[in-house]
């Protein structure tokens, strides 16, 4: 039996090396079911295989760190700038020829090029449209009122969203203030949180909380099953004064060891083509970088709100502060 | 199956060299041993590398900050998992031996099916049927009403919960052996000389099964130390989480590395206190024929309250969830989700697990057979240090591996070996104890005969100790398989690129909040592991009837 499975796994692997050259490993921290029609687009057009290795974008972070240039992976697609930024300062990554690299504005992708952004989510609020005496909430610090006790939903602390966006906060405010505002949502949630985004929407449209923090397509997710759902999307920090939104991008990077840098160059204009960005953001309607596409018809336009001015690099660069500042908090 | 059956007889004759060579080996088993420990223990030298990196300031931020209450979710959790595993499994694995009553093959399926379902499903499919519009949170309103709040269990009782259900069979399973093939003798003199049936428990059958509920405990709280996916799932802040957070979060090996040295030392520090308590307790069977034990039939009355009983652990430790996978299953089979690929995901699965049951059962021999054999301080500790990969998480585990074949062999880095070698490493303690536990009950004085009559070591060994811990050898294999099918965490990380296996599809499709996706994978688990949980329970049927 045993040499028998041997026999299989060296003919898988030397299957697999024969085949290496037409084949493109992408490293996918971003979910399945949203990346594989965008690659089996790509592969219709060009030709070029591509295998998608899926797994947290940390997990595949550990393994590119410790695997150094015995990695398979030519690509590492992550759903958060922060990791895509922690992979590059760990030099992982290569620059991408600036060529591909100058379709994406330059707010949304590393300084050096090591990695870019394809595709954005906006951290919004979202309300129940039946509850009456939430009309002063105007903006994400305003969730730390004492009026919302019991009646707001948050993720877990160890959430990357969250965590991106308690940095964006950081950066636009000060950390004195977002400390202060953590331990109010803190007092708030009375110490129930929600393991995922999608089950405070849902406990938003059920009534069992008022008001929720979420990123933008879940709404519309929700919203997609249950017309109907009394929710609606509440975009917070606008005005004068306010800080913007907090965004986050989804993005590539290229191993620093692929040896097949034709294809990935290939992979890459078609992930910032228009047909490419149309369809990477599409499929989790979220909002595609390059200019000029848009996003889908039900989310907010683009240039109706105020994003708060932070470059997406520091997502990475501070992440770690923020989940200090987030255990000395406490937050569950 | 067929596989399965190499496995029941790792000995079997006529095959050449490797097996043989092994036995000739295992002349001395205090070297073989001492070859599967230096194995067995590569990640916890990962482990101590990375702490060494330490410094004294560093540890005291560790301990201040998080270890005093790491440590008490930890022994709380292990804690109560044992006594309800115990309770539930003793109970269960008692009246199924030890009563006639209608349905008893059928009861005893039910006490072992739940091991075919991963912690991180049950927890995933029990925080789903408690959501406002999930069946228990629907039924629990009809039943009370809104005055009484639905049962929160993203907390200890929560994980308590999930982790009991999860893991009293290996109890169960443990404990139905040994009431099968312990001697009734014993209990049939203590009822002559005048014992009420309960003193004869108390008295003769709890101190005989000492040994098998403490492999069995063993077992359980091994699981629950390193259990990912339920308190994961949960958010139950015990030492697995906080290391995977502190890797995942931080990327800071030390601080993981620290916590897992701490986690290590707590569980081996349990081991042995376990070996402690039974050390003086040895039992052989006396070499006499050994009857079943018989059966008493339960009277209607009994019946009932037997069937209560087992059928609420059953519903909720199987029935339950299994309606929901099969319910979302159908959803979709209904939308034709299911593929060529995911057929390929079930044989990748099966491939993995079986070699690595295979490989474990083999290595795990040698220490089984050191340690009861030659008991000395030095078995004992080869014994312990090779669960050291029961007791860290399995990330660590990955990533030691990982780090330790780059570096130590990188022409074989890439394929199978490395995720092989960290599940081997992974389960090696599940069979040691299985096979450690089933040569603790062969009679040395058996062994002493077929020296006499003139079989060598190897022979003896072949002809006599390897026939006579077949079911353990069985139980081993197919405790080792099934952990193997449901492992996720070193798996994700460890896989040969694109190759997935039924957990990595639940785990990718879950966490994409895709249930109706997730079910069908979570089916196949359970459906894949059938067979192996059959060859177990058929192995430990008495023989002559």
């Amino acid at each position: 039996m045993l040499r028998r499975f041997c026999l299989m796994a060296t003919l898988l692997a030397v299957t697999l090396t024969s085949f290496a050259a037409e084949e493109l490993v992408v490293f996918s921290g971003r979910k399945d079911k949203f990346l594989k029609p965008v690659t089996e687009a790509f592969t219709r057009q060009t030709g070029i295989k591509v295998i998608i290795h899926s797994a947290k974008s940390a997990a595949l972070l550990n393994k590119l760190i410790a695997e150094k240039d015995r990695t398979d992976a030519d690509v590492f697609i992550s759903n958060d700038a922060g990791s895509l930024q922690i992979g590059a300062d760990r030099g992982l990554f290569k620059a991408i020829n600036a060529s591909i690299a100058g379709q994406v504005p330059a707010n949304y992708r590393a300084r050096d090029n090591t990695w870019i952004g394809l595709s954005a989510r906006a951290r919004v609020l979202v309300v129940n449209t039946t509850v009456r005496d939430i009309g002063f909430v105007n903006s994400v610090f305003d969730l730390a009122d004492p009026r919302l006790k019991g009646r707001l939903g948050i993720t877990d602390s160890t959430n990357g969203s969250f965590i991106a966006g308690v940095t964006v906060y950081v950066q636009a405010v000060g950390e004195a203030k977002v400390q202060e505002w953590l331990k109010g949502i803190k007092a708030n949630a009375e110490g129930k949180v929600f393991a995922k985004h999608s089950k405070i929407v849902k406990a938003v449209a059920m009534n069992k909380r008022a008001i929720g923090l979420v990123n933008h397509y879940y709404i519309y997710r929700y919203l997609d099953k249950y017309p109907d759902a009394p929710i609606r999307i509440l975009l917070p920090d606008q005005g004068k004064k306010g800080m913007g939104i907090a965004w986050n991008v989804a993005g590539v990077a290229v191993s620093k060891y692929t040896n097949k840098q034709k294809q990935v160059d290939k992979f890459l204009t078609f992930l910032v083509s228009e047909a490419g960005q149309k369809m990477f953001a599409e499929v989790n309607r979220e909002y595609p970088v390059r200019e000029g596409v848009h996003a889908a018809a039900e989310v907010p336009a683009l240039n109706s709100y105020r994003v708060a001015d932070v470059p997406m690099p520091d997502l990475g660069k501070y992440r770690i502060q923020t989940i200090d500042l987030l255990d000395r908090v406490g937050m569950p | 199956m067929s596989d399965a059956i190499t496995a029941d007889q790792p000995s079997v004759p006529g095959g050449p060299s490797p097996a043989q060579r092994l036995l000739g080996a295992l002349k001395s088993p205090g070297i073989l041993a001492g070859l599967v420990v230096c194995f067995a223990v590569i990640p916890l030298g990962f482990v101590i590398v990375n702490s060494a990196g330490l410094s004294t300031s560093q540890w005291a931020g560790l301990w201040s900050n998080r270890l005093p209450e790491l440590l008490g979710n930890t022994l709380s959790l292990a804690l109560l998992v044992a006594l309800f595993s115990f309770l539930f499994g003793v109970s269960s694995a008692w009246l199924v031996v030890r009563r006639k009553f209608f349905g008893r093959r059928l009861a005893s399926w039910l006490m072992v099916l739940p091991l075919t379902i991963p912690t991180y499903v049950f927890a995933h499919i029990y925080t789903v049927m408690l959501e406002d519009d999930g069946w228990l949170a629907q039924a629990w309103v009809g039943i009370f009403g809104n005055a009484v709040a639905v049962p929160d269990i993203y907390n200890v009782a929560g994980a308590t919960f999930v982790l009991s259900l999860a893991g009293f069979s290996y109890i169960f399973l443990l404990v139905r052996i040994a009431l099968q093939t312990g001697s009734v003798g014993m209990e049939e003199a203590g009822r002559i000389h005048g014992f009420s049936a309960r003193v004869v428990f108390w008295r003769i059958n709890l101190p005989l099964l000492r040994p098998a509920i403490a492999a069995g405990l063993a077992v359980v709280v091994l699981h629950v130390l390193s259990d990912f996916g339920a308190v994961s799932m949960l958010r139950f802040q015990t030492f697995t989480l906080s290391i995977y957070l502190q890797m995942s979060g931080r990327f800071d090996y030390q601080g993981a590395a620290g916590l897992s040295l701490v986690l290590v030392l707590l569980s081996l520090s349990f081991l042995i206190l376990e070996r402690f308590f039974r050390r003086k307790q040895r039992y052989y069977d006396l070499g006499m024929p050994s009857r079943p034990a018989e059966a008493r039939p339960a009277s209607p009355l009994e019946q009932i309250l037997i069937w209560c009983w087992i059928g609420i652990i059953a519903t909720l430790g199987f029935i339950l969830p299994m309606a929901w996978i099969i319910t979302w299953s159908w959803d979709a089979w209904q939308m034709g989700q299911i593929d060529v690929e995911f057929w390929g995901y079930v044989i990748n699965s099966v491939g993995v697990a079986i070699s690595v049951a295979v490989i474990t059962v083999v290595l795990a021999l040698p220490i089984a057979f050191y340690h009861v054999r030659r008991p000395s301080l030095l078995s004992e500790t080869s014994l312990q240090l090779s669960s050291v990969g029961f007791v860290l998480p399995g990330p660590v585990i990955a990533l030691g591996i990982l780090v330790f074949a780059l570096a130590v062999f990188p022409s074989w880095y890439g394929g199978f070996t490395v995720l092989i070698m960290a599940l081997v490493i992974r389960f090696l303690p599940l069979a040691v104890q299985a096979e450690d536990a089933a040569l603790q009950l062969v009679t040395p004085s058996v062994e002493q005969a077929g020296r006499i009559f003139g079989a060598g070591p190897l022979e003896n060994l072949r002809r006599v100790v390897l026939p006579m811990i077949r079911g353990g050898l069985a139980g081993a294999w197919v405790l080792v398989f099934i952990d193997a099918m449901k492992e996720l965490p070193a798996t994700l990380i460890l896989r040969p690129t694109g190759f997935d296996t039924l957990p990595v599809r639940i785990w990718i499709e879950a966490s994409e909040e895709m249930l109706e996706l997730a079910a069908p994978s979570a089916l196949m688990l359970v459906l894949a592991t059938l067979p192996a949980l059959w060859i177990m329970l058929r192995s430990s049927q008495p023989r002559h009837q």
